[in-house]
């Protein structure tokens, strides 16, 4: 078992789909990718850092159950939008920061894979300057 | 244990480390028995890949995402052969003579700096790219910076060869970039210094050191056997970068007290900033780093500088999330990009310490002063990026996630100071400096003006940790000067023993 169990990979994946819309329509291949990538990344973190992270998500998870009676998993997408907004602003630094590191995650699962580069327009090419010559 | 005697070991093989090899090199030549280790592996030329998560993971510390202790901002520094010159951008310039006159170090004066500068430079082919090579996000930058009246000036850079991969933050995978991993550590082996990689060294000791040597899957096998290792040496010349300098000797438990280790560390905390232009241009083709602007060195602490950073690190960067954060995401080739680096101030509060296991934390206060920096650094780019005719302008600090051309004229009121929120504006710095500072006192100070650990004559420091204060610019070519010396003392310091 990686550092995540299901139930949080499955909340993860959830919160991943308001943060990077696009992940919705990853298939089965590019949900293990995403998946395989940010458990990488989670299991090199210190062990202290890993308790952090799978306690900001049970944060996000339930903390919208003091605003709208319901854990996020119940709220339709506005209203999940508005908790995470809530949390990207929040006047606490370290909440503020805890979201940052969430969508790091989720930024690294889905812009890591090299299959969604052509689709955004990043094609690197190591002959480069051959490359600046033909555009101009 | 193997026991191992040399006269010089040398640990960490980045601007300081092969600087410092380089120039004991004849010392190797005439029978001095000297060793470099290195923490990290020597990679083959087919694993330079370009992959943006894969050579993040290869070539520097924590994937490049080290956080400080309030996870206010992550650090980034390599590992392997060639440390940190390995996967910055070339960017080649000598510290304004201001700076070192700052610094205020006894012994240390600007003019030694400047000539060993000019041998380094000299030494790692540093040029400017002709007009030809420049790509779109370089000169849109200059010629913004040109429109509003504002010094923009052409980064020397140290490449041969170069094919405009525009990877060089990965590693460039065409050996173009003239890092210690291809001058100044293959010019020292020649001479008949031994690189030893996959070498983590646990702690100093007396005229020596203990060091573990790990197989790694990757990159070529390490000159010593996997082991155990105590070496012996006339000298030991820490270079192992502003994180991992003071927190070696800070595990070392060395026999003489030095009430400034660790302290004083500092960094040019960074911002990467975003535009969109109405149409594709050249951006992740050809060299990213062309031009700097130091405007605003001396009235807001912050230069801007061009870059291109990939994927993740470009997602990453951007405050904001869902549709609009893709949007803007889905057209990666129309993105023009600004480096802001803040010139922060060395304070003893911000520091590295240890963990419990022995490793470094960092902490990092960001003051109210470098929010002011980074406020006043977002606005100034903004100006550039519309000077430059871009769409719209992303600013983290920003009152909605894109800002129109249309709305130039309002950047005050958009980009509020209440928006710099440290967590909500992703801040990052790669320009590690200070922890074992140079100085006469050992109140404020580790080593002296020639990186003696003040008090061990037999233990030196040579990299960017010797640094008193901020040097304002990129840092590679200062540690490289600065290393020069530590090794002429080094050298004497053998020959006498």
């Amino acid at each position: 078992m990686g550092v995540l169990g299901q139930r949080e990979w499955d909340f993860l994946f959830r919160v991943s789909q308001r943060i990077v819309p696009e992940a919705q329509r990853l298939g089965p291949d590019g949900r293990k990718q995403f998946r395989a990538i940010a458990e990488e990344a989670l299991s090199e973190r210190p062990s202290v850092l890993q308790r952090q992270f799978r306690l900001f998500l049970a944060v996000v998870r339930y903390a919208p159950a003091a605003r709208y009676l319901a854990p996020f998993d119940w709220l339709d997408a506005t209203r999940q939008d508005a908790v995470l907004a809530w949390f990207q602003d929040c006047p606490l630094g370290l909440v503020r920061k805890g979201f940052w590191g969430l969508k790091s995650l989720v930024y690294m699962g889905y812009y890591g894979r090299a299959e969604v580069w052509d689709s955004i327009g990043y094609r690197p090419d190591t002959r480069g300057n051959e490359r600046l010559r033909v555009v101009r | 244990m193997i026991e191992k005697e040399l006269d010089v070991v040398i640990i960490g093989s980045g601007a300081g480390g092969g600087a410092v090899a380089s120039a004991l090199g004849p010392l190797a030549a005439a029978g001095a028995r000297i060793a470099v280790l290195e923490w990290g592996p020597k990679l083959r030329e087919h694993e330079f890949t370009g992959q943006e998560l894969e050579m993040a993971r290869r070539l520097y510390f924590d994937r490049g995402g080290m956080l400080t202790r309030d996870l206010g901002m992550t650090l980034a520094f390599g590992r392997g052969y060639g440390g940190s010159t390995v996967v910055y951008t070339g960017t080649s310039l000598t510290i304004p003579p201001r700076v070192v006159v700052k610094w205020n170090v006894p012994g240390l004066d600007a003019e030694d700096v400047l000539r060993r500068s000019e041998k380094v430079l000299e030494q790692n082919n540093v040029h400017l790219l002709d007009e030809a090579l420049l790509n779109d996000n370089n000169r849109l930058f200059r010629d913004g910076c040109r429109r509003l009246g504002w010094a923009v000036e052409q980064f020397p850079i140290n490449v041969k060869g170069c094919q405009g991969a525009g990877l060089c933050n990965l590693g460039c995978p065409n050996a173009a970039k003239q890092g210690t991993h291809r001058v100044q550590l293959p010019a020292a082996e020649r001479q008949g210094v031994k690189v030893v990689t996959n070498c983590r060294v646990e702690r100093v000791e007396e005229r020596g050191c203990v060091a573990t040597v790990v197989p790694s899957p990757l990159g070529e096998l390490s000159a010593w056997e996997p082991g155990e290792y105590r070496i012996r040496a006339k000298a030991v010349v820490v270079c192992a970068g502003a994180v991992n300098s003071p927190a070696l000797l800070l595990r070392s438990k060395l026999p003489v007290a030095l009430p400034a280790l660790g302290l004083y560390f500092t960094a040019h905390p960074a911002l990467i900033l975003v535009a969109q232009h109405a149409r594709a241009i050249t951006n992740h083709h050809g060299h990213p780093k062309s031009f700097y602007c130091d405007q605003f060195a001396r009235t807001g602490r912050f230069l801007l500088e061009t870059c291109m950073y990939f994927p993740f690190t470009t997602a990453k960067s951007l405050a904001g999330f869902g549709a609009e954060h893709s949007r803007l995401m889905s057209g990666m080739d129309r993105l023009q990009m600004i480096l802001v680096l803040a010139l922060d101030d060395a304070r003893p509060e911000n520091r590295v310490t240890l963990d419990s296991r022995g490793g470094p934390v960092v902490d990092y206060s960001l003051s109210d002063r470098l929010l002011d920096s980074l406020h006043e650094a977002m606005k100034a780019s903004a100006r550039i990026f519309f000077a430059a005719g871009a769409e719209r302008v992303h600013a983290p600090a920003g009152q909605r996630f894109l800002i129109e051309s249309s709305e130039r004229d309002r950047l005050d009121e958009l980009i509020p100071r209440s928006g710099v929120k440290p967590g909500k504006v992703p801040i990052a710095a790669a320009h590690l400096m200070g922890g074992c500072r140079m100085g006469s006192s050992l109140t404020d100070s580790v080593t002296d003006c020639w990186g003696q650990v003040h008090g061990l004559p037999w233990l030196y420091v040579a990299d960017a940790s010797l640094f008193p204060g901020c040097a304002e610019i990129n840092p590679y070519v200062t540690i490289m000067a600065l290393a020069d010396r530590v090794a002429e003392r080094v050298a004497a310091s053998v020959g006498k023993n």
